[in-house]
């Protein structure tokens, strides 16, 4: 217990980058709780998975942080200044890979960098790196329907660090994947956000998964969604996939779990 | 579980005042506004008749001399009657083609022939050849109606679902319940599809062989007026046909609601309770 | 899944017929054609269908000779036709496209336009043809005005259903990188109508094409419309029918021309399409490096 609390110690002294206030959203004039007064705060570079049954407000979390909806009570705050909006700082990968199927890799991955300017050498060279790092070099000029889906994935992966925000939000990003490949992505994943120093909030509605890349994870329940409780995961960094065995590792399953299970 | 979280239906009082009214209210201001600038002369009221002159020449038309309805029976029944023998070749063909892969090679050169044919070109032969009277309307609409329909249902025959396919086999199914229980409702939604787009292309057919040659019809009808200027009776005619149009199209839109009942929320959840019922009488018994 | 020991057979659907074959089958659709234009020849030459109504095979291929080279004068009636065509053609579909992506793109316009459109999609619309040229007189104007709106409809519909289909994660996406409406409208929902506006494209061509013969009929001056309605009333049915044929071919053409069109457009829709732009560009990344 002591090796992992000295681990989480400096993480704690970060600084809070990402919080939220009480956030409450409601659809359909009120009828419809999606998020009942969630607070956090996530600090500087944590990696915090948001889990739960489907319909219980993940999503809706996520955009509302992304600034994609307001709020109805309350707000997410973002490097100290309330969330108005859609920021730069902020970038966001969906579960489908959202690629612009008449674009190569190579311009899927340069459309942020297009729409908040013009594309220079430097950008392109960038870009290719970005392909490199997620092992498409060889498909920078291959069409989305080229790719197979975990590809599709990669280059949406490649296309959110291009953005060059420091906040990561991904929406069950490889949910629609096989096992395998999640498993591999996964790894990648955390070699790559760990690379950039970024703050990632990632949704999925497997437990294990959730544990396997987390610092935290938030266990959410549906009606009205809300962040039941939060578990800190102080399993030691770099992560392996032998880790899943330990009975640390079935002991916060299991904490993550009974919560669920209680609703 | 809860029955059935139907949505609930607004009120039709409210239902009025969102959603209809303001198109009412749209509407009659515009024709106010042309009104108006065909009074102050900005619109020529010769060439663009007014609405209050298209009104009266409805009213005309309808009501008082009452000259449009013959015209009126003439083309839907010729619309009708070619939409039937072109629907019923197509389906035919379309079957046919999609039972047997020699058929269907040897058949499909014409039908691209016929579809890339402008089928409107034939007019004066197929008046030549089926005379001045109904019969020659029928055959244009047969024959400009027929592609759409052949295609679209050949389209639905023959999208296959594999799996699916395997389960009736492994279930022991036969070629032909495979065709009747698998693959004819699987393509109904194409069918009606084609169908549609027949019954639209088949009102065509029957007004553009009356423009050239006829003695009664709303296109005939239509091209009289046109020629004596008299502009307002002339749209009123062509109201008609929208008339004709609406009715045949929402004639067809019935039959799909019913028959194509799946992926309709409204209609499975009545198929749902009526089934539920019959079942009940069955179990009662 | 062979284990009940009855194998279904597969879907007769040769991926790719041998050579040998396809020139076997090419051959058997040669001798089908051929022996019901025989059947069609004799059956004319023994009275059994009156050659007056129903021209002989030989008949049609001579008036061919006759309309196309001896007297020469189909030419004139298509240069009137197909120019009319592109003119009203242009005109309408540049018109659908445009107003199908200001009515796509804005809500409220589409909500009260909705009526609008329904009423005018249930109107044979080319029914509208001797009205407008009562309005407009006889001549090109008023042909141009009835190919401009048999021609509007089907661009404007598929434009509107285009633009309104974007996937909403896509558009969310664009949201999520605060891209302008400018950008949004560019990069994202033209490109992404484009397929379908495409389709409405072709048929609006095809439209075209009825549209000229319907305006043809009614003025009765020029055009390759009024030339089969004098040949048909002359009962010279086998110039009739040549000119019938002309415009088989011209829609094969259209037909293949959209098609290369929309190859070419849409590239990413179709196999060869993404290969052969995939390899340009990467072409186009080596050089410059
Ligand atoms: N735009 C919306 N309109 C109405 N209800 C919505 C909307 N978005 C989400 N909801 C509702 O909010 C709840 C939470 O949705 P969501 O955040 O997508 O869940 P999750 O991502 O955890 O599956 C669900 O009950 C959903 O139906
Ligand atoms: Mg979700």
């Amino acid at each position: 217990m002591t090796a992992a609390q000295a681990d989480a110690e400096p993480r704690r002294a970060a600084p809070t980058v990402v919080a939220g206030d009480a956030i409450v959203k409601t659809f359909a004039n009120g009828s419809v709780t999606a998020l009942d007064r969630a607070s956090f705060d996530i600090p500087k570079g944590a990696f915090v998975s948001l889990v739960g049954p489907s319909g219980c407000g993940k999503s809706t979390l996520l955009r509302l942080i992304a600034g994609l909806i307001a709020p109805s009570q309350g707000a997410a705050i973002v490097h100290g200044r309330e969330v108005t909006g859609p920021r730069p700082d902020i970038a966001m990968m969906f579960q489908k890979a959202t690629l612009l199927e008449w674009r190569t890799s190579l311009e899927n991955v340069l459309l942020p960098t297009e729409l908040s300017g013009t594309v220079t050498k430097a950008d392109r060279a960038r870009a290719l790196d970005l392909l490199n790092l997620v092992g498409l070099k060889d498909f920078a000029f291959a069409f989305p329907a080229q790719l197979s889906g975990g590809m599709q994935q990669r280059v949406a992966l490649a296309r959110l660090l291009q953005t060059g925000a420091d906040i990561l939000l991904l929406d069950e990003p490889f949910g629609a994947l096989d096992e395998f490949t999640r498993e591999h992505l996964n790894l990648e994943l955390l070699r790559i956000v760990g690379e950039f120093g970024a703050t990632t909030i990632f949704v999925t509605h497997n437990i294990n998964e959730a544990i396997f890349l987390s610092d935290q994870v938030f266990v959410m329940t549906p009606r009205p969604g809300k962040i039941a409780k939060i578990v800190d995961i102080n399993l030691p960094r770099p992560r392996t996939l032998a880790m899943q065995l330990t009975p640390e590792f079935n002991a916060l399953a299991e904490d993550v779990r009974a919560t669920l299970g209680a609703l | 579980m809860a029955e059935h979280d139907l949505p609930q239906r607004s009120t039709p009082r409210s239902y009025w005042a969102l959603s209809v009214l303001p198109h009412l209210v749209l509407f009659g201001a515009l024709m106010a506004l042309w009104e108006g600038l065909s009074i102050i002369n900005v619109i020529d009221s010769i060439m663009v008749p007014r609405p209050s002159e298209i009104v009266s020449a409805i009213w005309r038309l309808y009501v008082t001399e009452r000259i449009i309805y013959p015209h009126f029976v003439v083309t839907f029944t010729e619309a009708v009657t070619g939409f039937a023998i072109g629907a019923t070749i197509a389906v035919v063909l379309a079957v046919a083609s999609s039972l047997s892969d020699v058929f269907q090679r040897y058949v499909s050169p014409y039908a691209i022939v016929l579809n890339v044919t402008p089928g409107i070109a034939l007019t004066p032969i197929i008046i030549a050849w089926f005379g001045y009277g109904m019969g020659s309307k029928i055959a244009l609409a047969a024959v400009i109606c027929f592609f759409p329909i052949y295609v679209n249902a050949l389209t639905g025959l023959l999208q296959t679902d594999e799996d699916r396919e395997d389960l009736f086999r492994s279930l022991g199914g036969t070629k032909v319940q495979v065709f009747f229980k698998l693959r004819v409702p699987s393509s109904l939604p194409m069918v009606f599809a084609g169908m549609k787009i027949g019954l639209t292309t088949a009102l065509i057919g029957a007004v553009v062989a009356e423009f050239a040659q006829a003695t009664e019809g709303v296109g005939v009808l239509m091209g009289r007026f046109s020629f004596q200027l008299q502009m307002a009776a002339s749209i009123a005619t062509l109201l008609s046909m929208t008339a004709i149009g609406l009715l045949l199209f929402y004639a067809m839109e019935f039959l799909d609601n019913r028959i194509v009942f799946w992926g309709r929320e409204n209609r499975m959840a009545r198929v749902s309770r009526a089934r539920a019922k019959a079942w009940q009488r069955i179990m009662h018994k | 899944m062979a284990m009940s020991g009855r194998i279904a057979p597969s879907q007769a659907n040769p991926a790719q017929p041998g050579a040998s074959l396809r020139l076997r089958r090419l051959a058997n659709h040669l001798g089908l054609f051929l022996v019901l234009l025989v059947l069609w020849e004799t059956g004319s030459r023994l009275g059994w269908l009156d050659p007056l109504f129903y021209p002989r095979p030989s008949a049609i291929l001579r008036s061919f000779w006759l309309v196309y080279f001896e007297n020469a004068n189909i030419w004139w009636h298509l240069y009137v036709s197909l120019g009319l065509v592109l003119a009203g053609f242009t005109a309408g579909s540049i018109l659908g496209v445009g107003l199908g992506a200001v009515v796509g793109l804005n809500p409220l316009v589409r909500r009260y336009l909705q009526p609008y459109v329904i009423v005018l999609e249930a109107t044979p619309r080319i029914a509208v043809a001797p009205l407008l040229i009562a309005a407009l007189g006889f001549g090109a104007q008023s042909k141009i005005a009835i190919i401009m709106l048999v021609c509007f409809f089907a661009p404007f519909i598929n434009t509107l259903s285009g633009v309104m289909n974007v996937p909403a994660e896509k558009l969310e996406l664009f949201r999520s990188l605060r891209a302008t409406k400018w950008q949004t409208l560019r990069k994202l929902v033209l490109p992404d109508a484009v397929p379908v506006i495409m389709a409405g494209e072709r048929l609006a061509l095809t439209a075209a094409l009825s549209g000229v013969l319907v305006a043809e009929f009614i003025q009765r001056d020029q055009g390759i419309g009024s030339l089969i309605l004098v040949y048909t009333r002359n009962l010279n049915m086998a110039s009739a029918f040549a000119c019938i044929f002309t415009l088989t071919i011209i829609g094969f053409g259209i037909f293949k021309g959209m098609e290369l069109l929309d190859r070419w457009i849409a590239f990413w829709k179709h196999q060869d399409g993404r290969e052969r732009v995939s390899a340009a560009r990467a072409r186009a990344h080596a050089e410059e490096a």
